[in-house]
């Protein structure tokens, strides 16, 4: 009996560290680009294309923001999710993509990213070349 | 392994005629430029592409089903793109068979119009256009018109395949690559790869309208380049940044 507690115990861990293991195999792997549509009518906003890049010192975020007002860009950090949006210069329908038998209208572009290690954000800088984004924070030692 | 792909001639096909093809790849540099020489030049649709090694995908023009891979052309030119990215496995039968069927066709010669991926691709204005050729005669030709040559390096994807199966038949075969950004639609690069088009051959388009829709175009194009860097990834396509060893 105690030994079969005991296995049980053992698959129990084994079971748990699996589950860890697949949930954050899920966040490693997690697309910056999700599967499904690449808009969301219920908040009027198109999903920007972007990019993550770890290096040894830095996380380097890039998002491709066309046809964005840039003054009313926004970029946020909670925790290690970063939100960068952005103001379309004129809204755009389905009817001007020739879809007609869906209905909405975007006037945001949108882009969220998980930071995948600990990132120092209060160090976060942000710079913009031809509406291509790119926001950088210094990678947290360890001891940090 | 040919078989399974079959290409369907809607009209009459020109021979001797040049052959540009734009894949979605690095950048859509060969799908924006290709795409726009279509409809600048007004080409029809004299062919399309039909193989079980496709997603069962139709694209629906004006209400009417077109397959996604198609075949335009007038009287000196065929042009061959796809709408949707070629699942990575797909990619050897249909650059074959786009081979095969070129010579058959008596293709003067073939251009592949694509990018390059640079790192810091935002920080440059005008990107530089490489050339790249199947035999020595069309790199002297390159040279001649003051194009330059891309010397040393690795191509992936379909260029790499159109080059390769074109040479083992003495097809000539051009491959105009763009310095372009990896994941994101570059119109701008698209661009440039028309302008040195131009100095290599009779295809002359106005790139001004193109640039001038870049931004609207990089927002339309987010789900094929989305789709196409999946195939990317599968096809390693990383390893154009690779340096070849020559010792």
């Amino acid at each position: 009996m105690s030994e079969n507690q005991r296995r049980l115990s053992i698959f129990d861990v084994m079971g748990e560290s699996m589950d860890e293991f697949e949930a954050w195999a899920d966040e490693v792997m997690e697309s910056p680009f999700p599967e499904g549509p690449s808009w969301n009518d219920d908040v009027c906003c198109l999903y920007a294309l972007c990019n993550v890049f770890v290096t040894p010192r830095e996380v380097i975020i890039t998002a491709d923001l066309p046809n964005i007002e840039p003054e009313t860009a926004k970029v946020e950090v909670d925790e290690n999710l970063l939100e960068i949006k952005a103001q379309m210069k004129k809204k755009l329908r389905f009817a001007d993509l020739g879809i007609y038998y869906r209905q909405g209208e975007f006037s945001s572009l949108r882009c969220q990213v998980r930071i995948p290690v600990p990132v120092n954000t209060s160090k976060m800088t942000i710079s913009c070349r031809e509406r291509i984004w790119e926001i950088r924070f210094p990678r947290k030692k360890r001891q940090q | 392994m040919s078989e399974s792909v079959k290409i369907v001639e809607k009209e009459t096909v020109p021979s001797e005629a040049t052959m540009i093809i734009g894949l979605p790849d690095v950048g859509l540099v060969g799908l924006i430029s290709t795409s726009y020489i279509i409809s600048e030049l007004n080409l029809k649709e004299i062919g399309y592409m039909d193989s079980d090694l496709l997603p069962t995908v139709v694209v629906l023009h004006k209400g009417l089903p077109h397959s996604p891979l198609r075949i335009y052309g007038n009287q000196n030119l065929i042009a061959v793109i796809s709408e949707m990215a070629i699942p990575a496995p797909s990619i050897y039968p249909i650059m074959q068979k786009i081979v095969e069927w070129a010579e058959t066709k008596k293709v003067k010669r073939i251009i592949s119009m694509g990018g390059i991926p640079i790192q810091n691709r935002q920080t440059i204005t005008e990107p530089k256009v490489f050339g790249a050729a199947s035999n020595q005669e069309q790199i002297d030709m390159l040279h001649k018109k003051g194009l330059k040559i891309m010397k040393e390096g690795y191509i992936v994807g379909p260029q790499a395949l159109s080059m390769r199966y074109s040479s083992n038949r003495k097809l000539s075969v051009i491959a105009l690559l763009a310095q372009s950004f990896y994941n994101y639609p570059d119109p701008e690069a698209a661009a440039m790869v028309l302008k040195e088009l131009a100095k290599i051959s009779e295809i002359k388009v106005d790139i001004s309208k193109l640039l001038e829709k870049g931004e609207e175009i990089r927002l339309k194009a987010r789900d094929i380049m989305k789709r196409t860097q999946q195939e990317m990834n599968r096809m390693k396509k990383s390893q154009e940044y690779d340096l070849p060893l020559y010792v």
